[in-house]
């Protein structure tokens, strides 16, 4: 071939073509939505996240969470996401219109997190989601069942039964239907430390030792995103409840840095479930509590009027 | 093409040819004056490469070892393994691939290399942003979109570097001799344009006038399916297509198929990436789209693969001595496989099982180890010699490194892909725990750590070889090394 004119034309035009056609075009169809909205204004979904959770989103990033855990359901017909209780829906476009950097992820070494937080125990919902709160509050919300199911992940060895009165909950009887995993002999925790599931002090603990919630996990521990330090009068009130070897000497306490609750924050701030017009729902869902605009997702939808999840 | 161009008559760096074969004098002035431009960016690589190395065992170690170092933020396993490919995508294959692409641009422009200070500050500040960005990765300064994980300060650094490289492209284009454009060239022509539109583009779109949403994650697999593609791809084929035919002295089979095999390649490969994407939260139309892409690459692969048979028709027994070929021709029938594989996995009744799961890390590996790779360390025992005027000192050494590093790459993608089926099987079962899925694929981790510890052994037996050639002590010979004696009719050919 002669000339070069041509030949770089041609190099052009076709890098053009594609970037176009694949982000350009588009991005004029997905790239501008809006929350959902109903006619009063005020059931708003998406909202955005408060300073904490994004700072949360930062830590996320910059540990590489994403190379493990997705933050997308796909839908019934074409993967069994939803029959893993992963969601109720599809995730849509719309649910990732705040998020910068968006981490949809595309590796599974651990479970899917779109609705983690929607995992929550129930007063955990209501609680400011620094996880400062001593979590697993002793007596642990009547309202029954965290709202995720058993098998929301699976490093959930002792899933919560919803039949069951929250205490027994902790109890690994209740477990989720494959027996192989779910009765590993884990270093249950129940006894001693009152850890709801998918609490704020959940999370701490199994950020800070996977393997004492559920043996099987091969996620590495994120020690460095937690401090020990001296107890100085009394114990804070966010240390880590900690047993057998995992536990620091006496005197001592392990505590979560400001990141580790930013992280833990943002965590419980992952919620899909609200009902978007464009996705058809599996289950018809009782429609939402509203939520304040611009309040911390975290505290969506309110646990009452939330559908229950994967009604088993 | 140039009919002049190819077959070369002999390997030519020594100073005492003939005076009558002007040919050759031009040949290794031009061989001469990419010397240390070429040189540094190769030993830059190799250096990226030993800590890539490393980086990846300890990642892959890591993954079934989880409890190591989990006091130490810079060393968690989220921050090593951006780490790792990072550093094998921009300090190792980039640097590999440029130092390659201009010794070739400079032969098949037939012209000294001006201004070679250009690329050595180019070089440099490329290493810098390299250094740069693999620091900020590990001090927690991730982006979190993948492949381009550097933060933006070291993606400015790496702008500015590739700018001076670039410039100094187009001056050696500016100054070509000849009308014809040969093959390579314009594969090189169009890795060497492409990369910094698709840079810029993507660092456009995420960063500075961010896209909404999911969008960030269409960008993010729109640039690194066509960095895969357009930046890796084109310098590895282009490589190939100069290595094969000049190695065993015989003109490509058919330009026409090499034509046709660029354009469609330029046209439907570049429209690949969103089929990572399958069932995600995006319009399906897009995904649709790159499948289809992906099963029209068949066209190139097909018609690339039969041009390079077709050369080697009647000279594969070459293999048998020559390094460059043997590497070379792993490379392209690996760049087949990779391809075959892609539209496999892309099937959206396939990619049910296997998105999410560790057979997208085997496709990855494919493409950029066991194709292009392997095609640059080809590239690398044909280059090299003609750089320093010496011929690579131990033959073992060279099988070596070729064995240990196919069976490496062999085992790594065989475990990857079985372990990641099985993955995906089981995670596509509801009725067994999540659990179940990670726990079937940790023996194949094992497997696959094995398969790191080759490939460790094989890179650092290369870059030992290779530190012997930069200094000095290779073989004086003017007979290059072949890996097996040569029987008396073979050694017309030039190896």
């Amino acid at each position: 071939m002669k000339g070069l004119i041509p030949l770089v034309l041609g190099i052009f035009g076709t890098f053009t073509f594609s970037w176009v056609g694949l982000t350009v075009i588009p991005n004029l169809q997905i790239g501008h939505l809006d929350p959902q909205m109903d006619e009063e204004g005020t059931d708003v979904y998406p909202a955005p996240k408060s300073g904490m959770t994004e700072r949360g989103r930062r830590v996320y990033a910059a540990n590489g969470c994403i190379y493990c855990h997705s933050q997308q359901v796909r839908a019934d017909y074409a993967a069994s996401d939803i029959d893993r209780k992963w969601g109720e829906r599809r995730s849509a476009p719309r649910d990732y219109i705040f998020d910068r950097p968006v981490l949809i992820g595309n590796m599974r070494m651990g479970p899917d997190l779109s609705n983690m937080g929607k995992a929550a125990p129930a007063e955990e919902e209501n609680a400011p989601p620094a996880g400062a709160s001593p979590a697993g509050a002793p007596s642990a919300s009547p309202a029954g069942p965290p709202a995720g199911s058993a098998n929301q992940t699976a490093s959930s060895a002792a899933a919560p039964s919803p039949a069951a009165k929250p205490a027994a909950s902790l109890a690994p009887a209740g477990a989720s239907p494959p027996p192989s995993a779910a009765t590993a002999p884990v270093a249950t925790p129940a006894d001693k430390t009152k850890t709801d599931e998918y609490s704020a002090a959940w999370h701490h603990r199994h950020l800070y030792s996977p393997r004492s919630i559920s043996i099987d996990s091969n996620m590495p521990a994120y020690r460095f995103l937690y401090e020990k330090r001296r107890i100085a009068g009394d114990r804070s009130a966010d240390a880590l409840q900690l047993t057998g070897s995992e536990a620091p000497p006496a005197g001592w306490e392990i505590v979560p840095t400001y990141d580790a609750n930013c992280l833990v924050a943002y965590l419980m701030s992952l919620d899909q479930s609200h009902p978007l017009k464009e996705v058809k729902g599996v289950a018809p869902a009782a429609s939402p509590a509203p939520a304040a605009p611009g309040a911390p997702a975290a505290a969506a939808p309110s646990p009452a009027a939330s559908p229950a999840k994967g009604g088993q | 093409m140039d009919a002049t161009e190819i077959p070369l008559k002999a390997p030519s760096v020594s100073t005492d040819v003939p005076t009558s074969n002007v040919e050759q004098i031009e040949r290794a002035l031009i061989d001469a004056s990419t010397r240390v431009p070429v040189l540094m960016f190769y030993t830059s690589a190799i250096v990226w490469l030993l800590i890539g190395t490393l980086l990846a065992g300890f990642v892959s170690f890591k993954l079934h070892s989880p409890d190591w170092f989990s006091n130490v933020s810079f060393l968690t396993w989220g921050r090593v393994r951006p780490a790792h490919m990072n550093v094998m995508v921009y300090g190792w294959a980039s640097m590999a691939g440029m130092g390659t692409a201009i010794w070739l641009m400079a032969r098949l422009c037939r012209t000294v290399l001006r201004h070679p200070l250009l690329l050595v500050a180019g070089a440099g500040f490329w290493n810098f942003g390299v250094l740069l960005g693999v620091g900020g990765i590990l001090m927690g300064d991730s982006t979190g979109y993948q492949w381009l994980e550097f933060p933006p300060y070291a993606a400015i650094v790496l702008f500015v570097a590739y700018s001076l490289i670039i410039s100094w492209a187009v001056l050696m284009f500016r100054f070509r001799r000849g009308d014809q454009i040969y093959i390579t060239q314009w594969y090189l022509l169009g890795a060497f344009l492409w990369f910094p539109w698709l840079y810029a583009a993507a660092q456009l779109m995420l960063f500075v006038v961010p896209v909404q949403g999911v969008m960030q994650a269409a960008v993010d697999w729109w640039f690194a399916n066509n960095l895969l593609f357009l930046w890796f791809g084109a310098i590895g084929l282009g490589t190939a297509y100069y290595m094969i035919p000049k190695v065993i002295g015989r003109p490509v089979y058919s330009y026409h198929l090499a034509t046709i095999g660029f354009w469609t390649y330029a046209l439907f490969s570049s429209w690949t990436g969103m089929q990572r994407l399958v069932d995600g939260p995006f319009p399906a139309w897009m995904i649709t789209a790159s499948i289809a892409a992906t099963i029209l690459t068949i066209i190139p692969v097909a018609t690339v693969g039969l041009n390079h048979h077709m050369t080697m028709q009647g000279y594969f027994p070459l293999m048998r001595y020559s390094p460059t070929l043997r590497f070379t021709v792993f490379g392209a029938i690996s760049y087949t496989v990779f391809s075959a594989l892609g539209v496999l996995i892309s099937l959206r009744s396939v990619a049910r099982y296997v998105n999410f799961t560790q057979a997208s890390i085997a496709y990855s590996h494919l493409g950029l180890y066991a194709f292009f790779t392997m095609v640059i360390f080809g590239s690398m025992y044909y280059i090299v010699p003609r750089l320093v005027g010496r011929e690579w000192r131990y033959a073992s050494l060279i099988k070596l490194h070729f064995w240990a590093s196919v069976y490496g790459i062999g085992l790594m993608i065989l475990m990857l892909l079985a372990g990641g089926f099985l993955q995906g099987a089981n995670m596509d079962n509801p009725s067994l725990a999540f659990s179940e899925s990670t726990q079937t694929i940790l023996p194949y981790l094992r497997g696959r750590s094995l398969s790191g510890v080759l490939l460790t052994v094989s890179h650092f037996v290369f870059a030992f070889h290779f530190g012997l050639m930069l200094f000095g002590l290779g073989r004086t010979s003017s007979v290059p090394t072949f890996l097996n004696p040569v029987e008396t009719e073979g050694s017309e050919v030039h190896i």
